[in-house]
């Protein structure tokens, strides 16, 4: 029988109901769908988690019945389990892993039972469809910040273990083949650094090169740099 | 999507060209180019400022298109890779 902290979520405003009843609460989204043999071992492993964990949120999404949640949160294949403390991004689960989502349970079910280590009177900031951001920094001082974190610092989609686009893809291989260490970031992860970024370095696309706080260029001229020597020179600088 | 012919006098109108090569990357529809543009222009231009100063004065042509990829080099540039 299903227990009281464990829903089926039927429209998108039931899921914004269940979860802004309790900000506070870790909740658990189990993405899933009745074709997908797998979702049935996950559909029963958060049943059982939810009478474990009464102060956790278990939401049952069928995925493709409420797919704008779905891509809100970048679902790409079911089973998908989600853990979210109010609205910020705690964990994402790909496939029928019961060790991880029970592992996972209990990693923040023992956290959420701690008193808070602080409180605040500010509303929550509001709902992003990435991982955890803090928009009440100044966006020009975390693209500053972000631009300087290490010698050179690549703006990708996706990371260099998994590049979201051919043109990232390619110039990880390049930096990689130059025998160049460099940190990433992800803008697919921040729309408002992505198109902050776009403005700041007056250039429309990505993947952006920085060194030494400084843009440099994309894939195109980074390559044509390398080949003329100035790739080499902008490194030792 | 732009002519080649245009796109070619668009460049030729802006700057000296010494050398210019023009490949539409799109099998013919004009929508995705790929130049290399030797240019006394560019002397003294770091990559990036050269890649800036030709998306600027092409900025209309490009606009017509999906997508767009330059190499550039100076005369003397060009005569050592050609030499190479």
């Amino acid at each position: 029988m299903l227990s009281p902290n464990h829903h089926e979520v039927s429209s998108p405003s039931h899921f914004q109901q269940l979860l802004s009843a309790d900000l506070d609460r870790v909740s658990v989204l189990n993405f899933w769908a009745d074709w997908a043999e797998p979702c049935k071992q996950m559909n029963a492993v958060t049943l059982e988690l939810a009478k474990k964990y009464p102060s956790i949120l278990f939401l049952q999404i069928e995925a493709e019945a409420q797919s704008d949640i779905s891509e809100s949160f970048d679902i790409e294949s079911v089973p998908s389990i989600i853990l979210l403390q109010g609205h910020t991004l705690l964990q994402r689960i790909s496939g029928a892993d019961a060790p991880a989502i029970t592992a996972a349970v209990a990693k923040f079910a023992s956290v959420s039972s701690t008193n808070p280590q602080s409180k605040t009177d500010l509303p929550p900031a509001t709902a992003s469809n990435t991982a955890v951001s803090n928009p009440s920094e100044d966006l020009e001082s975390r693209m500053t910040k972000l631009m300087n974190q290490s010698k050179v610092v690549l703006f990708m989609k996706g990371s260099p273990d998994a590049p979201r686009c051919g043109f990232s893809r390619r110039i990880c291989g390049l930096l990689q083949d130059q025998k160049v260490k460099f940190t990433h970031f992800d803008i697919l992860s921040d729309e408002s650094l992505r198109q902050g970024l776009k403005k700041r370095n007056d250039w429309p696309t990505f993947p952006q090169l920085i060194i030494n706080g400084e843009f440099v260029g994309g894939l195109d001229i980074v390559q044509e740099m390398v080949e003329n020597g100035e790739f080499a020179e902008a490194l030792a600088a | 999507m732009i002519n080649l012919a245009d796109l070619e006098a668009a460049i030729r109108n802006a700057i000296p060209v010494s050398h210019l090569e023009i490949q539409d990357q799109s099998s013919g529809c004009g929508e995705s180019y790929a130049i290399v543009l030797v240019s006394e222009a560019f002397e003294g231009k770091g990559t990036l400022a050269r890649h800036r100063f030709v998306n600027d004065l092409l900025k209309d042509q490009i606009a017509q298109m999906h997508a767009f990829s330059q190499k550039t080099f100076t005369p003397k540039q060009y005569q050592d890779l050609v030499a190479k």
